[in-house]
């Protein structure tokens, strides 16, 4: 099975690698995996007035898992909350040309991007994560 | 409580019964339901035999009756190989002949010992486990209490098997990145 070229250039060239300090304000951090393959993923936002304005990811897996969480936090800088929520996995399968067996990839994606901002949430609900 | 001995002797005796040498002279009919019941006896006799497949064979049959078995990731597991794979990627760069480098393998080589102690580890507690359910499956109570003790151990099994694939997935990386 061949990747795609975009695959291929997210997996060569992956943008927003790295990570943030998980307490620092306006973070919020998503680790999820997927038990079936073993691959695991981290990825974080940091938000500014409701706006996304990085966000950066760590990914141990395939090419496609790789690609998926580079291509999410691509998209997801500039986007609010709320617009983010609406990112899908079929989005991502859409742009990668993903196949059929890969798709579990771009679920694993999403699935980060709302763990990452369910926890972002969570801290800037709970008084003492407020810091102002 | 399944016993290992008990297994294999009920193996051996099944397998005599079912055997295809045995029906070289009857019906082709015969013939093929023989060596359909001696691959089934096989399968079952390896999936009881090895803790790790009959955990994965038991969560196949429970995973429609148990609420909810895939449970949160663990974090702290997760932590731990990204950062692993963070150094493995400073020892793939590394010119192998610097000090850096050398630092960096034997940094790498007690990784890869502690998690193979790990998946030891993982291992004895799934034989807990699967000592846990035998009392159970014994008992044979059909209590509230039994069903939620039932639940636990799926769901430790589940977390279990799971945490496995990951551990040897990052091993299989270090084994292949230094060896």
């Amino acid at each position: 099975m061949a990747y795609s070229d975009k695959v291929v250039d997210h997996f060569n060239n992956p943008r927003n690698m790295g990570s943030f300090k998980k307490d620092e304000e306006g973070v919020g951090t998503g680790m999820v995996g997927a038990p079936e393959c073993g691959d695991v993923m981290k990825l974080q936002i940091k938000v500014q007035n409701d706006t996304i304005v990085d966000a950066k990811f760590k990914t141990f897996g395939c090419g496609s898992a790789i690609a998926s969480s580079s291509l999410a936090t691509e998209w997801l800088k500039g986007k609010t909350i709320e617009e983010a929520q609406k990112i899908k996995n079929t989005d991502i399968v859409q742009e990668l040309n993903l196949p059929p067996v890969k798709i579990h990839c771009s679920v694993l994606a999403e699935d980060a991007i709302k763990a990452a901002l369910s926890d972002y949430q969570k801290k800037t609900d709970s008084p003492q994560a407020d810091g102002k | 409580m399944l016993d290992p001995q008990q297994l294999e002797a009920k193996f051996y005796e099944l397998s005599r019964t079912f055997h295809p040498d045995f029906y070289q002279t009857k019906s082709t009919a015969e013939q093929s339901i023989s060596l359909g019941n001696a691959a089934v006896l096989n399968t079952a006799y390896r999936t009881l035999r090895d803790p790790i497949q009959r955990a994965e064979y038991l969560l196949g049959l429970e995973a429609g009756s148990v609420k909810d078995i895939r449970t949160s990731p663990p974090a702290d597991l997760f932590e731990e190989i990204l950062e692993l794979q963070d150094t493995l990627d400073e020892y793939r760069a590394s010119d192998r002949e610097s000090d850096e480098s050398r630092r960096l393998h034997t940094t790498l080589q007690t990784e890869q010992e502690r998690l193979e102690q790990h998946k030891q580890e993982m291992e004895t507690q799934l034989h807990r486990l699967f000592s846990d359910w035998d009392a159970l499956q014994d008992a044979g109570e059909a209590t509230a209490d039994a069903r939620v003790k039932r639940d636990q151990l799926l769901k430790q099994m589940r977390n279990l098997l799971s945490n496995r694939t990951y551990v040897n997935n990052i091993v299989n990386d270090l084994t292949a990145t230094i060896a």
